[in-house]
């Protein structure tokens, strides 16, 4: 467990660092949770996260590699939907990473 | 592609047998041990199922299962745990109805 | 060439594990790529029914997880016909675009796979 600051706000996160309280997401948040990792948000970031909250909010679990790819392609067009894009945006780990950022739960299927 | 199921469930008060005899295809076999035996004993529902199912050669019961639970056994082939590992290779698959 | 697998799901939702865990292996399987079919059976088409309110057993919504299943590359889904009827579900009205089979389809469905479990 550790704690990340938002502003005056204290926010608890599990030992891989997700959020504990799911609810405790927020813009200010993903930014923080970004620096962590050492990557600046970008549009490309941005456009990609709000598409995992919406997997999320239709699908009620988060999407390993292959699923977020193919749901990205279906939504954003092939051009985003593949696996260099999503790569280099979240190094290497897009499933993982992107989900921690976006603040939802670890992806269940993720190795 | 040919498939060897396997019950362990007693028949009274679930599904499995009747699905299972529903679903079987023409080249497959049913494997019955643990309480499903009881699917053997004569005058019960089950084995009229069974009966009426016509799988002659392809029934078979773990006889060890069959005798301690006292049922008789007058339509499945008996096999102990040999011929049960027989059965699961001579058939592509096994489907074990957990 | 992986070998394909047909999930055979016959429990209801909200009684036990069973239903989740057909799900889990179904979900794991497709992210891994392989050739995976899903068939509800008995009981299992009550996953399919219409409506349900899983907060109000404070269960995680299983039928939006199930909606999950063409993404994780999943597209062969299957429903009984018979466990349908006994069970007055109309193929029309279900959450999840499966196609639905006679006895006869089922047992050609089975013999198709190379691998099946009936959780």
């Amino acid at each position: 467990m550790s704690t990340l600051n938002v502003g005056d706000q204290a926010i608890a996160l599990d030992k891989d660092g997700f959020l504990v309280d799911l609810q405790d997401w927020s813009h200010a948040a993903a930014e923080a949770l970004a620096e962590r990792e050492g990557i600046p948000l970008t549009a490309d970031h941005w456009e990609i996260l709000e598409l995992l909250r919406q997997f999320y909010q239709e699908y009620q679990l988060s999407p390993a590699t292959r699923p977020l790819i193919k749901y990205t392609a279906m939504k954003l067009g092939p051009e985003k939907g593949n696996s260099p894009h999503l790569n280099r945006l979240f190094n290497g780990t897009p499933a993982k990473l992107a989900a921690k950022l976006a603040g939802l739960p670890k992806p269940t299927n993720c190795i | 592609m040919t498939t060897l199921h396997v019950i362990a469930h007693s028949p009274f008060g679930d599904e499995r047998l009747a699905s299972c005899l529903r679903l079987l295809g023409t080249d497959d076999a049913l494997l019955l041990c643990g309480d499903a035996v009881y699917a053997l004993r004569s005058g019960s529902e089950p084995h009229r199922q069974l009966q009426a199912a016509g799988l002659a050669q392809r029934l078979f019961a773990l006889d060890e299962d069959v005798q301690a639970r006292a049922v008789g056994n007058d339509l499945a082939k008996a096999v102990d745990y040999a011929g049960f590992v027989e059965l699961s290779l001579h058939y592509d698959k096994v489907n074990s109805w957990l | 060439m992986a070998k394909s697998l047909l999930i055979i799901s016959r429990q209801a939702p909200w009684n036990g594990p069973s239903a989740r865990e057909a799900l889990d292996i179904a979900l794991a399987g497709g992210a891994f790529d392989l050739p995976l079919g899903m068939l509800f059976l008995d009981d299992g088409v009550f996953q399919l029914a219409p409506g349900q309110q899983p907060t109000a057993v404070q269960q995680k919504n299983l039928a939006a997880n199930l909606q999950a299943l063409p993404m994780f590359g999943v597209e062969e889904l299957f429903a009984c016909s018979h466990s349908l009827t006994r069970r007055g579900l109309a193929a029309d009205t279900l959450a999840l675009p499966v196609q639905v089979l006679d006895d006869a389809a089922l047992a050609a469905l089975i013999a198709r796979f190379d691998q099946v479990v009936t959780l």
